[in-house]
């Protein structure tokens, strides 16, 4: 196709292109007037309309922060850029340019019409992000596998769709295809698919898509299921004994243990080895349940803080409203007496009530206020100990069941180094019948040796379990102190929030009045 | 019981005439003080007994003036059944038994006034009362329950006071005679309720017994109406809320306490003296109202029904006064004593106390110490009977010389003498004799229509007084039913003057309440709506002279409310109807709820357009976390600047008080934008307000049509009122008639009367059969024949006739006067035409008689019973 704006100069969108489309596209008559009398800031544009300019490349669009529709038709665009910023656009056109590859609209998730008819796009891609997408527009473009279909079932809100002028529209059952693989369109290639090519299209390929939707049925089980894994590990996490209700610890005891591993194939140690995990087990699980339970205390006892807080506030509001509104109605009677007063004295004293007036709200809000202040402090270092209180106990637990796991470990230990020494002493009368392993014969060596490898071994079983302690204690720790400065940190921010709006609150009432008092002398 | 059969055997007859004495004795003491007083009064001056007299004649004895005799007199017996007017060989038994239970009765307790037991009935024969109850279910189910059961019957029977005040009466009649006659004693009230109670499950029985003044006279004068009475408010008890862990401790209390304390003490002494003085007012007014004592407390007979726990649900024993058909608790001071009761099976002679009315009464009928029963074996005994009572009631039996053994263990009451009851569906939707009744209560009259009675729908009327005299009417309050106005209630508040309409669901404007004070427009008036009929949500609108509010709810743009003030109406010369010529609006005022979907401060909470000053207030919702809301003015006051330009917007038109200010709210355009809008939004809101205007002119105006027309809807079901449906089915009746005529007439047999002469049952031979044909056919000719001869004969008779006039004529032409001329002259020209009808009638028919007679013929040939004929023809 031959295209007059080949033969032009191609421009370059620089400010003065988009000030003059904004001002060309913005409010007309009296409103134009205002605004070209202040300006307009491109921040407040929701539409823009850029065709027939011969633009080569995207650019400086990044201060249209709210567009919610841009037309970049007709040009002679190669690359889809420069469009990161604009993620409130609903609304893109790109048709009649020159792109090759659908890429650079990562950003915009609100996106719901997309035209990039005519250009040379030869595989759909890059629309993962779109998942609002309804309208979507690749007519007249190089498409040439049928399977880019498939990728666009992913999109649930599509409903129009156009692909004429494509090589594979030309393929035979090309329709067919398309409404078999995407049975929520409505509209393919301009012409609404009517219900009996629909039916005949599912007949035609229902066994292909059957497999496909097992196949997505599968995948989507499997995103849930780990999903649900994930959610329920991070519960346990919130409660800090994640991993604590089974073996996981007991197996990363053994997992970097090389001399405790060998030193099980030692006769009886196996017998030992049977007994020793299921009692270990049973106390992690205990730490873990009582880890839980402990958690669910601490979430009530937050929750009903935090309620008895909000009603605190919101009664205390509730006052504050109520004040302000019998004021108001004080001060809206007064200002017009105000008003309608002629002598000059009069006025004054009028005045001189309603200031008064404001500086009593003033200090009626102010001291509401302070009051909430105190009560809530006093409640919020309540809380504070009881937090405290609970989570040094739950420390004190978990260590005290912690111990009894060193206990089980350094019993454990003896009786290893009794099997072991005896084990030594076999050996080195000679009357072992069995066979052991040769690397483990090789810790046989003296009574050095073996007891330095069974103490290697329990070192390493002492450092995990101490590691799982530290690690359970400082994060317990550190959320108690984050929650507890939270907290005091929200109520400070309240605080000067309240007083900030009580001020801001009085002084435009003030200021009201002075202008009153201007005016009125100006008179 | 053994002890009773010896003193039967050997003292019954000196005790029977020793009872008799006593009652003699009793009844001369009962009269002595009458007469005592007679003797006073003849001691009397001449003067006192003037006064005397002239007071006497003062007192009105309003009751028996009134109700009219219902004696035997005015009742025909002639239509009623056998049953009625004779006893059954049972009944008879019965009646002995009854007696011989009296004689012991009396005999036992000689100071007891004598059973009621078999009264005579409308035929003068005596009947046990239990058989004059005869149990019905009425096939209304408005009639299932005892509550609107009992205000039936008081409702359809108009109440006679007893003959004898202190006797029970001698006779009791049927159901049936009461019901016709729709008038009864509380007897009769009883027996009817007892009867239709029993009949839908409940465990009713009649009382016979001692009652009030009040009760007696069925006088609700002292009584508050219950529709007066308004429900008690319950007091939701306040849910104490536990104080939580970290409840905000609230601050500290720095008033005096002992002020406090002070004050609760003054305030409690002023209330105690005002309490005081209302107890004072309201014992005086008690006193006023109080009832003056009755002579005859404690002795006026009375009939109520007793409904006893256990069925139908019934959770406790009470009382229903069948005047009234109010229910009592069996605590109640205005029952007196129990003589007796019974219910269809059995009888119970009441063997307690009676000293603290009927409050001390245990209600259990099993219990023979307490209830003497009259026969055996109903299901209410409860103590077990021994062989004693076996031999007693043999014993009875031998007195009473019968010789029946079998008769003795459980002889049952036999079925009731009375007719099924039956109720007519007019006469229950009639209700009140004539469909009126009137019930006074205390400060208030109640008035009562059947449905339909009236021709604006009324059915009832309370009117409620100052006074206990009633003369100063507090308030009205009319009940309507069968409006197509939907109109249900209509309150009219005297002191006031203030009349609220209540409509049901269904008024053409969704009407809910209307109360008003005149039916003039902008005037005082609030008017509800069933918001849910209405598309604009609305839900109240109120109107004084110069505003109009409005309530909404539930709309889409979150309106709840409007208010415009208007001015004072501008004088025009042409026509000022309120329609033409509207009020100025000067402020309208309209708030808002919170829309959820918009952030709190873009969310207009309220804006007031001043219309005169040209100024619109626009007040924000508040937002969650702050205690102050944002608040926008705009002023339009110059629109033009000192160079004559058209100032389109200037930062002082616009003031506001942003809680968070934004950058964009500060930017003309946008002011410039919303002013923008808001103009729109105001001129919307003038014209809202103006279509409210309009739209209660029109309500007003419906309002009148409907109270001038009020026309009453009719069921489609009503059978008897649906004047469209009843044309039709009387159309169809007619068009049925005519139709089974015609099948007569086709069906007329022909051959009937000759096969009548043939044997029956045989079948016809050839040869009868042709005869048959031949005959009938001869018979037929001979019919048409004369038939032509008659009119043939009156044809000649009419022309000998004329003929004959015609001679008279001619010869007395000269001396005949013009009027006998004129009846001469008028005779022949009727004459002419009945001759010239009789020609035609005659050609006519020797034109049609041949056909007639081929017509028969044919017929004949394919009757079914003149087979033979056919075979030599096939």
């Amino acid at each position: 196709m031959n295209r007059l704006c080949d033969l032009m100069e191609p421009r370059v969108m620089d400010d003065d292109m988009l000030k003059l489309a904004v001002g060309e596209q913005g409010p007309q008559e009296e409103a134009g007037q205002l605004a070209k009398q202040e300006g307009i800031v491109f921040k407040d544009v929701l539409s823009l309309q850029l065709d027939f300019r011969n633009i080569l490349r995207i650019d400086n669009l990044w201060q249209f922060e709210n567009l919610r529709k841009l037309q970049l038709d007709n040009n002679i665009i190669e690359k889809i850029e420069g469009l990161e910023n604009l993620t409130h656009l609903v609304w893109l056109d790109l048709s009649f340019n020159n792109i090759e590859t659908i890429e650079g609209l990562d950003t915009l998730v609100n996106l719901e019409d997309l035209s990039l008819f005519n250009n040379r796009i030869s595989k759909i891609d890059s629309l993962d992000a779109l998942v609002k997408l309804q309208v979507l527009s690749l007519g007249n473009n190089q498409i040439d596998n049928m399977m880019n279909i498939i990728y666009l079932r992913r999109f649930k809100c599509l409903r129009t769709l156009s692909l004429s002028g494509n090589p594979i529209s030309e393929a035979e059952g090309y329709k067919m295809f398309i409404c078999a693989y995407l049975p929520d369109l409505v509209y393919l290639d301009f012409r609404r698919i009517d219900d009996h090519t629909a039916k005949l299209a599912e007949a035609k390929h229902q066994y292909s898509i059957d497999e496909l939707k097992h196949q997505e049925n599968l995948m989507q089980v499997q995103l849930e299921d780990e999903q649900a894994r994930q959610e329920e590990l991070e519960k346990h996490k919130t409660a800090f004994v994640e991993h604590l209700n089974g073996s996981f610890l007991f197996d990363s005891m053994y997992a970097e243990d090389s001399e405790g591993n060998k030193l099980s194939y030692l006769p009886g140690v196996s017998e030992l080895l049977e007994a020793y995990p299921d009692k270990f087990v049973i106390i992690c699980v205990n730490i873990f349940e009582y880890g839980l339970k402990q958690q669910e205390k601490r979430k009530a006892e937050l929750d009903t803080f935090s309620e008895c807080v909000h009603e605190a506030i919101q009664e205390n509001q509730e006052q504050g409203k109520h004040k302000i509104a019998q004021f108001e109605e004080k001060h809206l009677s007064s200002l017009s007496a105000i008003r309608e007063e002629l002598e000059l004295p009069n006025i004054e004293k009028k005045i001189l009530e309603c200031s008064a007036d404001i500086s009593e709200l003033f200090n009626e809000l102010m001291m509401l206020e302070m009051q909430l202040v105190e009560q809530l402090e006093e409640t919020i270092n309540m809380f504070e100990r009881n937090i405290v209180d609970m989570v040094g106990l739950f420390i004190k637990n978990v260590r005290s069941l912690m111990a009894q796991c060193r206990d089980l470990e350094n019993h454990h230990h003896e009786k290893l180094l009794e099997i072991s020494i005896s084990t030594l002493e076999k050996i080195v009368k000679g009357d072992l019948d069995e066979d052991l392993p040769d690397d483990l014969r090789a810790l046989f060596v003296d009574k050095d040796t073996i007891v330095n490898a069974v103490g290697a071994s329990h070192d390493i079983h002492l450092l995990k379990i101490d590691n799982r302690e530290g690690e359970l204690v400082t994060r317990i720790d550190s959320w108690c102190t984050h929650l507890v400065d939270k907290i005091h940190k929200d109520e400070i921010m309240r605080n000067r929030k309240r007083v900030k709006e009580i001020n801001q609150y009085i002084d435009h009432m003030q200021s009201e009045l002075d202008n009153l008092e201007y005016g009125d002398i100006l008179d | 019981m053994e002890v009773l059969r010896e003193k039967v055997e050997e003292e019954e007859e000196a005790e029977r005439e020793e009872a008799a004495e006593r009652a003699e004795w009793a009844r001369t003491e009962k009269m002595m003080r009458p007469v005592e007083v007679r003797k006073e009064e003849t001691t009397l001056t001449q003067e006192t007994l003037r006064d005397l007299e002239k007071k006497l004649s003062e007192i009105q004895i309003p009751i028996s003036a009134e109700l009219p005799a219902f004696t035997k007199d005015t009742i025909d017996i002639s239509k009623l059944p056998v049953s009625y007017k004779t006893n059954t060989p049972k009944e008879e038994h019965l009646l002995q038994v009854a007696d011989n239970f009296s004689r012991q009765y009396s005999h036992l307790c000689p100071d007891r006034v004598p059973l009621f037991l078999h009264p005579l009935n409308e035929c003068e024969v005596p009947k046990f009362v239990s058989t004059t109850l005869r149990p019905t279910l009425m096939p209304y189910p408005e009639l299932y329950n005892w509550d609107s059961c009992a205000q039936f019957v008081s409702d359809f029977l108009t109440m006679v006071p007893l003959p004898d005040p202190l006797k029970p009466p001698s006779h009791l009649y049927s159901s049936t005679t009461v019901l016709k006659y729709q008038k009864g004693n509380c007897f009769d009230f009883s027996t009817l309720l007892c009867s239709m109670l029993i009949g839908s499950g409940y465990d009713a029985y009649c009382v016979n017994g001692y009652g009030s003044l009040d009760l007696c006279h069925m006088d609700l004068t002292r009584e508050v109406c219950p529709l007066t009475v308004k429900p008690k408010e319950t007091i939701k008890s306040e849910e104490k809320v536990l104080p939580k862990k970290y409840t905000i401790r609230p601050p500290r209390d720095l008033c005096s306490r002992f002020e406090q304390e002070q004050e609760v003490k003054k305030q409690q002494e002023i209330r105690a003296q005002e309490k005081k003085q209302l107890r004072e007012e309201e014992e005086r007014l008690m006193e006023a109202e109080k009832a003056k004592p009755d002579a005859l407390h404690g002795l006026r007979v009375h009939s109520w029904v007793l409904v006893l726990s256990g069925k139908r649900e019934v959770p406790e024993n009470f009382f229903i006064d069948a005047f009234t058909g109010h229910s009592y608790s069996t605590q109640d001071e205005r029952f007196l004593g129990i003589e007796s009761l019974w219910n269809h099976k059995n009888y119970w002679i009441n063997m307690q106390d009676c000293w603290n009315c009927c409050k001390d009464l245990i209600f259990d009928l099993g219990d023979p110490v307490r209830w003497e029963y009259m026969l055996l074996g109903t299901d209410k005994s409860q103590l077990s009977l021994t062989e004693e009572d076996d031999s007693g009631i043999n014993d009875d039996d031998d007195v009473e010389n019968l010789g029946k053994e079998d008769e003795d263990k459980s002889f049952d009451m036999p079925h009731s003498w009375v007719e099924q009851i039956e109720i007519s569906p007019e006469a229950f939707e009639t209700r009140c004799p004539n469909g009126k009744k009137v019930i006074q209560y205390k400060r208030a009259k109640l008035e009562k229509w059947a449905p339909y009675l009236n021709s604006n729908g009324l059915v009832s009327r309370l009117t409620t007084y100052e006074d206990l005299e009633c003369t100063n009417i507090l308030e009205i309050k009319e009940w309507y039913q069968n409006r197509e106005d939907m109109l249900e209630l209509k309150h009219i508040n005297k002191t006031t003057d203030l009349k609220t309409d209540y409509f049901k669901p269904g008024h053409p404007q969704a009407l809910r309440v209307h109360s008003y004070k005149s039916m003039q427009p902008e005037m005082d008036r609030v008017i509800e709506f069933y918001e849910t009929a209405r598309v604009d949500g609305l839900i109240k609108r109120e109107e004084t002279a110069r505003t109009m509010t409005e309530y909404y709810q539930g709309r889409p743009d979150f309106l709840s409310y409007r208010h415009a003030n208007f001015g004072p109406r501008v004088k025009k010369l042409t026509l000022s109807s309120a329609e033409s010529n509207p009020r100025p609006i000067v402020k309208i005022t309209e708030r808002f709820f919170r829309n959820p979907a918009k952030p709190a401060e873009e969310d207009v909470a309220e804006r007031v357009f001043l219309l005169a000053e040209e100024r619109i207030q626009l007040r924000y919702h508040c937002r969650d976390d702050h205690i102050t809301a944002s608040k926008l003015e705009f002023l339009r006051r110059t629109e033009v600047d000192s160079k004559g330009n058209k100032i389109i917007m200037t930062p002082d038109m616009c003031i506001s008080f942003e809680v968070e200010p934004m950058e964009h709210t500060k930017k003309l355009l946008y002011q410039y934008e919303a002013m923008m809008h808001l103009k729109r939004e105001e001129k919307l809101s003038r014209h809202q307000v103006w279509e409210s205007e309009l739209e209660m002119l029109e309500i007003l105006k419906l309002r009148e049509e409907e109270e001038a027309a009020h026309t009453l809807t009719i069921s489609i079901y009503d059978t008897k009122r649906n004047e469209k449906s009843k044309e039709y089915r009387e159309a169809m009746e007619r068009v049925m008639h005519e139709e089974h005529l015609r099948q007569m007439e086709t069906q007329l047999d022909y051959l009937a009367p000759f096969l009548a002469q043939l044997p029956p049952g045989e079948k016809l031979t050839r040869w009868q059969a042709v005869r048959l044909k031949d005959e009938c056919l001869s018979d037929f000719k001979q019919r048409l024949i004369n038939k032509a001869n008659l009119i043939q004969a009156r044809f000649e008779k009419e022309t000998q006739e004329l003929q004959k006039k015609q001679q008279w004529y001619q010869e007395n032409q000269v001396t005949l006067t013009p009027e006998d001329e004129d009846l001469y002259l008028s005779y022949c020209s009727q004459a002419m035409f009945r001759i010239r009808i009789l020609e035609q009638r005659l050609n006519r028919h020797k034109e049609l008689a041949p056909l007639k007679y081929l017509a028969l013929e044919e017929k004949l040939y394919k009757d079914p019973r003149l087979g033979e004929l056919q075979k030599i023809f096939a």
